[in-house]
């Protein structure tokens, strides 16, 4: 009897860990995740977004800022109001990490209402940091860093 | 030539217009900055945020439009996520 069941659990697990194989093989992880919903953003269109954005990145960003976002996966904007502040903008959307001197000290999040693609999205958070500041911080949900990195339990509106 | 770029869900949409072609009163080009600043006027309502971007430059908010500026990218409305 123990056998049985041991086998109709395993025989299960089986089954669910192939459906979810078979549907991560079906779609793509990030357009799974990224896409927008409507009827205007059709896997197609916003493929065709994804590579807009990105030949835009690669115009508006330096040879060494695109390099970087490549091999570190992530892009460095200086503070331009504080000396010591890099933001670590994120390749791929997620929240952006902000250090000084070295040392981390928040992280924010802060996102287009409008779905954009991830090129566009690093773009966006460079202008505001560059030319809005005060704004984006102003604005950002605001993450403290904890001895696990930056999961924060609670988000802080500053 | 001068750009107005404006980032959305489908990429960026760009308008371009001679400045030369403009301050003869090229009529192609008068128009192609008219047009550049209604939507530059619709996105500001929509809440979006413009920034003049020049090459090796930090990038500089602006709140009217500037038909003389090289580049300008209008990010959508942000919030916080």
């Amino acid at each position: 009897m123990t056998d049985v069941a041991f086998f109709l659990v395993a025989g299960l697990e089986l089954l669910f860990v192939l459906l979810i194989i078979g549907l991560l093989c079906r779609t793509p992880y990030r357009v799974l995740v990224q896409q927008p919903a409507g009827p205007a953003g059709t896997r197609q269109d916003w493929r065709a977004a994804q590579e807009r954005a990105e030949a835009l990145m690669r115009e508006l960003l330096s040879e060494e800022e695109y390099r970087q976002l490549e091999r570190r996966g992530f892009l460095e904007v200086r503070s331009p109001s504080r000396p010591q502040r890099v933001y670590r903008v994120p390749r791929h959307q997620g929240q952006v990490k902000v250090y000084e001197s070295g040392v981390p000290i928040m992280a924010l999040c802060v996102q287009s209402l409008e779905p954009i693609p991830d090129g566009d999205a690093v773009i966006m958070h460079k202008l505001m940091i560059e030319g809005n500041e005060e704004e984006y911080l102003r604005i950002a949900n605001r993450f403290e860093p904890t001895l696990y990195g930056f999961i924060a339990l609670r988000p802080r509106r500053h | 030539m001068a750009k107005l770029r404006v980032l959305s869900s489908r990429g960026d949409t760009v308008i371009e217009w001679d400045e030369k072609k403009v301050a003869l009163g090229d009529p192609e080009a008068v128009a192609a900055v008219r047009e550049a600043e209604r939507i530059f006027e619709e996105q500001r309502a929509r809440g979006a945020t413009a920034f003049v971007v020049t090459p090796n430059k930090p990038a500089r908010r602006i709140d009217t439009f500037d038909p003389n500026a090289e580049q300008v990218v209008m990010v959508p409305r942000v919030a916080g996520g």
